[in-house]
This record gives C-alpha cells, sequence and structure tokens, in this order.
C-alpha cells in the first residue's frame, strides 16, 4: 500500500485513468445525443463502437492504414451506416414508449455481436501501431493511448461546438429540448434525428477505431462498455451532452484509483457499484435529468 | 381460463409427465431444459409483462438461487431442500432490492437491473470464500439426484409459475398489476397499494429463477459465476416471451417452445448464428408483433395483450 | 390454438428422432472442443490434433477393426455448455469413446458428467490438479500438471540469484493452479512473492496492475494466462515501460500466435510448453510435419495433446481389447506407453505423472525449447532487455 504514497504512482495512474477516460466520454457523449434528441437509450451503441473497431482493423490488415488516419474513412461511413439505421429502424420506435425502443435496440445489439462473431470469430484482435511510449520526467505515456486520447477529446469538443454554434446544431438542441416547439418553428424533426443517429454512430465508431489500437477485443467486448456507458450517462445526467464528458473522464479516473487501491476486478465493478448508488440515491441521476417518462 | 384452455392444459401435462416412460435420456434433457425456459419466461413475465416494469437482469435471480442451491448441497441438505431454499433465498434478496428499484421509472428500472445481474456476478466472483470464485464449484455426482428428479421438479416449476401467472391475471391482483402498467398514477389515484403490489410480484418473480437455478445445478453439477449470471439468460427469458406474448398466460410457453426448437435446430452447428437469430425475431416482434404471436391466435379476446403499445407515458 | 400445441409436441419429437441414428459398424468418439469464445483458438488445433488422428487410424484400418468416426461440438467455451454437450455425447450420440474438452473450468464440468455415467474420458485440454482431487474414476489426463508449470523457470530465476516475483493470474481453475504451484515452488527456493492479483477477464486493462508492479520493482512478472491476456499485458507492459529480469506466461508464449501478435516486442519472453515439435519423441516431427502440410503452421501443444490424446485411447482400446467402459477404464490405468506426445502415466486418481514440462522463450522471432538443458534447442537468453534499449 505505501508506494501508493508515491506522487509517481499517483501521477501514473491519473494519467492512465484520464487516457481511459476519454474513450469512455466520447462514447457516452454519442449515448447521450440520441438519449437527447429522441428519448432512446440505444442499448446497440457500443456494438456500433466495435463496428468501427472491426473496421479498422479491416483496414489495418488489409491496406496497412493506421487507426488514426482510418478516422478519415470510418467516421463518414459510421455516420451514414448510423442515419440508415435511424431511417430504416429506429425511426419506427420514436415516440413509442421506451420499452419499445429498449428492446428493438438491444435486438439491434443482439444482432450485431452475433453477425460480429459469424464473420469475425471470438478471437481477440488488436491493431498494433504505435507501440512504445512518450516518457516524460519520471511519467510514461504510452503512445497509442495518448492518440486516442487527443482524438477523443477532440472529436467529443467538436461536436460539443458543432452543437452550441451551428445553426444545424442548434435546431438540434431545440429538437432536444422542446420537440413540439421545434415542430412548429419548422424544424424537420425527422431529419434532425437521423443526423442525430448519425453522429452518434460516428462518435462510436471513432472510439472503436481508437479503442483498437489500445485494447484486444471481440464482438463480446460491447457488452461491458455499454454498461458502464450507462453508468455514465447516468451519472453525467441523462441527455446532458457534457455531462457525458465529464461522467467518462470520471470514470476512467475513479476505475484507475480504485484499480490502484484495490484491486483490478474491483475496478471493473467500480461502474456498476456507482449506476446502482446513484439510482438509489437521486433516481433521476445526479445532475438534473431530461424528463424521461 | 376456458374449459378448453384447461383440457389442453392437462393433455400437455400429462404428455410431459408420461414422456420419460417413451422418450431417451437426452430428449428428457431438452425437455427439462423447455420447462426451466417456460418457468423463467412465466417468471420474467410476472414482473415484466404485467407491471410493465422491464427487468434486463432477472438471471441474477437465477444465479443466486443456484448458487444457494450448489452451496446447500454440499452441505449436505437434500435436493428439495436446496431447491426450496433456492427460492426463499432469491425471494428474501429480491425484497429490499425490489424495494429500491422499483421505486425507478421506466429505463432507469431497466438499467438497475442490468447493473444487479452485473453487480450480482462481481459478488459471486470476489467472494472466493463462499463461492470459490470464478475456479466454480463442481458438484460431486453422489450427491445429485437422477434425471428423472430433476425433469419432474422442472416440469412441476414451470406448472407451477404458468399456474401462479394465470391464477394472478384472473384476479384481482392481476388487473391492479394491470392498472399499474397502463398508468401508474392513475392506478395510485383510484386507491391501487401500487408499492405493495409492484412489491409482490417482483418477490414472486424472483422466487421462480431462483428455485430453477437450484435445479439448474443439480443438473448441470457445475457452476461458475458467468453461467450462473449469464447475460444470454436475459436475453432468452425477454425474447421468449415477447415472442409468445407479454402479459399473457400462453405466451411465454408457446414463445419458450419456439425458440427452444430453433434453438435446438441450430445451436450445435450455429452457435452464433441462434443467437443472432433471436435478436431478429426480438426486432420483428417489436416492430411489427408487438403482441407476439398470441395476439395473432387470440384476435377474438375481449383482453388484448398491448404493453408495448398502451404503456404509460 | 390446439392445433398449434399438437403440431409444437410433434415438431419436438420429430426433431429428438433425427439425431438419434448411429451406425452400429463404427467406433464412435465423442468430445467438445471451444470453437468460439475465449478458448477458440487453442480449441481448433486441439480438434485439429484428433481429427489427425482419426485419419490415420482410419488409414491404419480402424480400431479393433471398425472405422473410427468423431463427433464433436463447440462448447463455446463454457462451462455449463461443456456440460450439456458430454450428456448428449453419452446419451443421445451414444460414443463409444470420450475424449476431454479444451480447458480446465470446461473439463470440471464435463468431467462430472462422464463420472456420473461411469464413462472414462481421456482428457488432453486440462492440467489444473483440482480436477483429480475429487476422488472420481474416469478422468485420465494427458498434460503435466499447471501446479509445476514455472518451476524450471523459478528455478533458472532462483540460480541467477533472482528474489522477488510478482504473480498475476485469471481467476479461473488453471491459471489459479499455475499459480499456487508458484507460490509453493517460490516459498521452497525462499523467494519471495512481492506482489500478486488476480484478474477477470482476457480483456482487462492492466494499467493500473502494472503501475503498482512498477513501484515493487520485483525481478521476475510471472503470469497464470491463456493467449489473449498474456498478450495484451506484454504489450501494456512495454507501453508502460514495466521491466524486470525474467517475464514469464502460461499458455499465451507456446502458441505461435503469441509471436505473431507482439513480433518483436514477443522477443524474450518465457512460457512453458507441453510439448513441442522439437523434442526427441519417436512420432513428434512425423506428427509436426503432416501438420504443418495439411494446416500450413507449425502444431503448438494443444494440437499433440489432441492427437496424443488420440493416441492413448488407441493404445487403451488394443489393450482392453474391447470398447468397453470397465475395460477402456483399467486399461488407461494400467497403460504406460509413449505417444507422439510423450510418455503417459496416471496414478490412481487418473492424474499424468509420466509426462515432463518444458520451457520455451521467444528468441529471434522463434520458439525455441530453452529447459530442461536437455531437451534445449537454443540457449536461454537473459536478462531480458529492457523495452527503452530496444
Amino acid at each position: 500500500m505505501q508506494e501508493l504514497l508515491d506522487p509517481v504512482v499517483l501521477g501514473q495512474l491519473l494519467i492512465g485513468g484520464l487516457l481511459a477516460g476519454a474513450l469512455y466520454a466520447l462514447l457516452a457523449c454519442g449515448l447521450n445525443l440520441v438519449f437527447g434528441v429522441m428519448r432512446i437509450i440505444n442499448i446497440a451503441h457500443a456494438d456500433l463502437m466495435l463496428v468501427g473497431a472491426f473496421a479498422a482493423w479491416v483496414l489495418f490488415a488489409t491496406l496497412g492504414l493506421n487507426p488514426v488516419v482510418a478516422l478519415a474513412l470510418v467516421v463518414p461511413a459510421a455516420f451514414l451506416f448510423g442515419y440508415g439505421l435511424q431511417a430504416v429502424l429506429i425511426e419506427r420506435v420514436v415516440g413509442r414508449p421506451l420499452l419499445a425502443s429498449l428492446l428493438a435496440t438491444y435486438g439491434v445489439s443482439i444482432l450485431l455481436v452475433n453477425l460480429g462473431l459469424l464473420i469475425f470469430g471470438s478471437d481477440y484482435k488488436s491493431v498494433p501501431v504505435w507501440q512504445g511510449s512518450f516518457v516524460v520526467g519520471e511519467f510514461v505515456i504510452p503512445k497509442p493511448r495518448a492518440a486516442a486520447g487527443a482524438v477523443a477529446v477532440a472529436l467529443a469538443l467538436g461536436v460539443y461546438f458543432f452543437l452550441e454554434r451551428t445553426r444545424l446544431g442548434k435546431a438540434m438542441r431545440a429538437v432536444s429540448e422542446h420537440p413540439h416547439v421545434a415542430t412548429i418553428c419548422g424544424i424537420d424533426t425527422r431529419r434532425i434525428r437521423m443526423i442525430a443517429f448519425g453522429l452518434a454512430a460516428a462518435m462510436a465508431a471513432a472510439a472503436g477505431a481508437m479503442l483498437s489500437m489500445i485494447y484486444s477485443f471481440s464482438p463480446l467486448t460491447s457488452a461491458d462498455f455499454i454498461q458502464k456507458c450507462f453508468a455514465i450517462i447516468i451519472i453525467g445526467g441523462m441527455g446532458n451532452f457534457l455531462g457525458a464528458l465529464y461522467g467518462g473522464l470520471l470514470l476512467g479516473v475513479v476505475e484507475a484509483y480504485v484499480g490502484g487501491v484495490l484491486t483490478t476486478q474491483w475496478a471493473e465493478a467500480v461502474a456498476y457499484l456507482l449506476l446502482v448508488l446513484v439510482l438509489l440515491v437521486r433516481p433521476t441521476g445526479l445532475r438534473g435529468a431530461a424528463d424521461v417518462r | 381460463m376456458s374449459v378448453r384452455q384447461l383440457a389442453v392444459a392437462a393433455a400437455l401435462v400429462a404428455a410431459a409427465a408420461a414422456l420419460p416412460l417413451v422418450a431417451s435420456e437426452y430428449h428428457q434433457s431438452f425437455m427439462l431444459q423447455l420447462f426451466m425456459m417456460v418457468a423463467l419466461a412465466q417468471a420474467w413475465n410476472l414482473i415484466s409483462g404485467m407491471t410493465g416494469y422491464v427487468s434486463f437482469g432477472h438471471a441474477a435471480f437465477f444465479g443466486i438461487g443456484a448458487y444457494a442451491g450448489a452451496l446447500l448441497l454440499q452441505y449436505g441438505f437434500p435436493w428439495w431442500l436446496a431447491v426450496v431454499k433456492g427460492a426463499l433465498i432469491a425471494a428474501a434478496v429480491s425484497a429490499p432490492i425490489g424495494l429500491l428499484t422499483l421505486r425507478l421509472r421506466g429505463p432507469y428500472f431497466a438499467i438497475a437491473m442490468l447493473g444487479l445481474n452485473e453487480v450480482a456476478r462481481i459478488v459471486a466472483t470476489l467472494w472466493v470464500d463462499l463461492t470459490r470464485g470464478g475456479s466454480g464449484i463442481s458438484l460431486s455426482p453422489a450427491l445429485l439426484p437422477g434425471l428423472s428428479v430433476n425433469y419432474y421438479t422442472m416440469l412441476l416449476l414451470a406448472i407451477a409459475a404458468t399456474a401462479l401467472v394465470a391464477w394472478i391475471h384472473r384476479g384481482r391482483f392481476g388487473l391492479e398489476l394491470r392498472a399499474i402498467r397502463e398508468d401508474e398514477g392513475a392506478a395510485e389515484m383510484v386507491g391501487v397499494n401500487t408499492v405493495r403490489n409492484k412489491l409482490s410480484a417482483f418477490v414472486l418473480s424472483a422466487a421462480i429463477p431462483g428455485a430453477v437455478g437450484a435445479v439448474f445445478v443439480m443438473y448441470t453439477s457445475y457452476l461458475n459465476p458467468s453461467s450462473a449470471f449469464a447475460a444470454s439468460l436475459n436475453i432468452q427469458m425477454i425474447v421468449m416471451v415477447m415472442f409468445g406474448g407479454t402479459g399473457t398466460v400462453w405466451g411465454p410457453v408457446l414463445g419458450a417452445g419456439i425458440v427452444m426448437l430453433v434453438r435446438e435446430f441450430l445451436w450445435a452447428q450455429f452457435p452464433a448464428l441462434h443467437l443472432a437469430l433471436l435478436g431478429a425475431m426480438l426486432l420483428v416482434v417489436v416492430l411489427f408483433l408487438p403482441g407476439g404471436v398470441m395476439s395473432v391466435f387470440a384476435r377474438r379476446k375481449r383482453m388484448r395483450p398491448e404493453v408495448i403499445t398502451r404503456e404509460s407515458r | 390454438m390446439k392445433r398449434l400445441w399438437l403440431l409444437m409436441w410433434f415438431a419436438g419429437f420429430v426433431l429428438a428422432a433425427v439425431g438419434g441414428a448411429a451406425a452400429a459398424q463404427e467406433v464412435v468418439v465423442g468430445t467438445s472442443v471451444a470453437l468460439t469464445g475465449k478458448y477458440d483458438r487453442t480449441g481448433r488445433e486441439q480438434l485439429q490434433g484428433f481429427q489427425m488422428w482419426v485419419e490415420e487410424v482410419n488409414a491404419r484400418g480402424g480400431l479393433l477393426g471398425r472405422k473410427v468416426r468423431l463427433v464433436h461440438y463447440d462448447d463455446e467455451s463454457k462451462p455449463e455448455t461443456g456440460a450439456k454437450l458430454y450428456e448428449k455425447l453419452i446419451t443421445d450420440d451414444k460414443v463409444d469413446l470420450l475424449i476431454g474438452p479444451y480447458s480446465s473450468d470446461v473439463t470440471m464440468a464435463a468431467s462430472t458428467v462422464a463420472e456420473k455415467h461411469n464413462f472414462p474420458m481421456v482428457s488432453s485440454g486440462a492440467s489444473a490438479s483440482e480436477i483429480w482431487e475429487r476422488g472420481f474414476k474416469n478422468i485420465f489426463g494427458l498434460y503435466t500438471l499447471a501446479e509445476t508449470y514455472m518451476d524450471q523457470i523459478l528455478e533458472f530465476g532462483k540460480s541467477k540469484g533472482l528474489k522477488k516475483i510478482a504473480l498475476v493470474y485469471e481467476n479461473t481453475a488453471f491459471p489459479r493452479g499455475v499459480a499456487s504451484g508458484v507460490k509453493a515452488k517460490a516459498k521452497s527456493l525462499g523467494m519471495q512473492v512481492v506482489y500478486e492479483e488476480e484478474y477477470g477477464k482476457a480483456s482487462t486493462d492492466f494499467t493500473s496492475m502494472i503501475v503498482k508492479i512498477k513501484a515493487r520493482k520485483p525481478d521476475m512478472i510471472v503470469g497464470g494466462s491463456y493467449l489473449p491476456d498474456s498478450t495484451a499485458f506484454v504489450r501494456q507492459a512495454k507501453e508502460n515501460r514495466l521491466t524486470a529480469k525474467i517475464f514469464a506466461f502460461a499458455v499465451g508464449p507456446g502458441l505461435p500466435d503469441f509471436g505473431k501478435n507482439l513480433g518483436l516486442d514477443a522477443e524474450g519472453v518465457m512460457g512453458n510448453t507441453q510439448w513441442e515439435p522439437t523434442l526427441n519423441i519417436p512420432g513428434a516431427r512425423e506428427f509436426a510435419d503432416k501438420y504443418k502440410a495439411k494446416h500450413g503452421h507449425e502444431p503448438g501443444y494443444h494440437a499433440g495433446g489432441g492427437y496424443g490424446a488420440g493416441q492413448v485411447l488407441e493404445a487403451a482400446v488394443k489393450k482392453a481389447g474391447a470398447t468397453d467402459r470397465d475395460k477402456v477404464r483399467q486399461a488407461l490405468f494400467d497403460l504406460d506407453t509413449v505417444t507422439a506426445f510423450g510418455r503417459f502415466k496416471v496414478d490412481a486418481t487418473g492424474k499424468q505423472v509420466g509426462k515432463p514440462g518444458y520451457t520455451v522463450q521467444w528468441i529471434d522471432g522463434e520458439r525455441h525449447v530453452v529447459l530442461p538443458a536437455s531437451a534445449a534447442t537454443r540457449k536461454i537468453v537473459y536478462p531480458f532487455k529492457d523495452w527503452a534499449k530496444r
């Protein structure tokens, strides 16, 4: 235990936590974007992330593309995939009770996971690029994680400013906050929903491409991530974009320190414990959540 | 329940009871798993189908019952006591959980239950002194009852679960549960004790998987945290009920039968394909057939199961 | 509605009848292996080993003059599925002989089913000693026990004056067996386990663990692992600049994929092997060549074990003169033979006591046996080269 008083150990855990948390944040922001705009919890969100991870893996294995370069292909493709998925499937459960959308996206998730297993098998895959690390004084910063963290934060902030500053982004927020008023003002809410889902899918896939450089993954990996995402959006407030960003970083750091003080098995449990605790104390999440019912 | 339905039920039970006389051990095993899924589907139906509180974590109670059963057998308890206690322990654990989680609405309840199943799995993994953690518990064949005992116990559980749902469905309790499903606020206003009703349904729906879990472990003889708290079990329960018809008496039985047959055809050769198919089935039902297969057969019925389309907003 | 019920009922029976028929003039050998899930890679190798034995034995005229047919299913790397499948193999496929699944935890479940039916099972994919501590009479192991996996490496470390060991392992039967062996051996050698931690999943992020291990400055990193977790750990060890004199992992480094996935980072990592094509065992080289011609890569020990399990069954059936369960069981207890996989000799519990284990190391992009010296194909490379100097 005494090594936990060592500033190098504490700092190193913080670095590890923030870098892992950045990916969580990018993933959770997309989930919250969808929830905000159409009040749907997309259980298949982490599976979209793995679609991105496998896309990056395929591009690396066939063309030798670095996942950061591959983003240029993966992100637009994922946007279109998400846009299409919304148009064909998800649109049908918009406005229906939450349980219908919950079960529909659950069905999409089961389908994606098992199609993944059929195509790629359950071997763990990874994309070995930029191995090694930068050394900054006493601290070590793994290169792939640094790259992933930077990309994640840049993308999440980029989408945030899109929502804040652009006409389309403002329309999206309007739909999110006052759907009826937005319709009256002549906003094409259906189109907004499709763009929102496309954006969320693109963010998830980007997170996946970054993940491919860091972790070993298989189609079954999504289960861990979606549940962490739920914890994050409940901590950060459902439908709250920035809340998911902070929540993701927070979870990453908390996991790192719990792993440091206790064990890694406890670190993997902490998201669920936080989730259950927060729900019990504040049934609508820590930050004032959007109306769910 | 009409006379005709009673006759069908009696014929089914008689056929199932007589099956071990003619069928091989393997076919009995298959039927045993079918009974297991019927009982689990009915348990899920009881809470989620009737009240509209969708649980994504009912495998937690199955796992608790399975661990209770495995440990009790190891401590030398007779098998029937292990099953009874499996149910009681699962029910006892579910009461405080229900009290806390049933305050949550819609997606929050679903997510909390999902988290709960994970927490249960982690507890079973980390509580090594009791559960042997990830190494799992392997029961000696000497402690285990034979296949016929497991078969009839599981059959009994399937019948009991179905009968319980049928009985609740008919009575005032069922009416109040459906009132909660349609509009909880309104139900409360007309004097339905929503807290007590939801909790009763929840505890009953936890006791069934508890007992089923204990029988399951007597059947497979091995248990580890990932088999006890398997996410795929949650998937199956939900798909079976949704497919058959949510909130109905016969829907889960029908759904379990169909899903198990699909599984049996595809499982040995194409494990991933069979789960993908379950996903597709779930999508089709949610999008195009909210009442499940039962709604096709029960068009004339006065009460159509429409939990999904009419759940309160 | 009634009609639908009847239809379902009959469908069930028709379905049930389809699976049943097995020809009488064959010897049917049943097994389950992981073709999906976390043991997918190793399970597949093992199956290919069985299949090569089946082909060869049939080319030789079969067992007792009868043709051998292999029935196999995918247990999805899950113990409960394994248990169901062995139930199916015994009661539905009515197999004559059984070969065990891959991995200790699936074997724990499967062997209980075999014991219940009093059916002898030759296990080529399990090594946790607790499998043989349950008083069962029907499970016969080929593998050297997990508890002894790291003995040679620890003795080597001791000879170099190393003292501090960091031990990490997955929380299932086999890795735990490796870990308890390491702890016992370290104690007897007067070495110290300065860090110990279990982890839950192959996909674990080891960062926090590695940061803590670094602070304890161990001489040796020892992992009770399978392929995916040992690969991930080495990668993250490099990222976080974790250094030690020896890096040793169970299972992973013994497989070709370890080098393929890690490339140059695999250099110097040690591991264990049950068997290598280069060992001086009659038939080992021939098997390896044939296997390579067929599957395009050198077999790892999982394939060798599968092949050896077939040969053990063959020897036992010949000795018994029948496929009768009781006779085969007795023959397996009595047998003392050498297959292409090495010596097979079990004690009164069915536990393997005849076969030694070996240590491998990745040197110049290849897997070499380095210990014991008598079987070595390369001299051990020591110490493990610092990540910063690579």
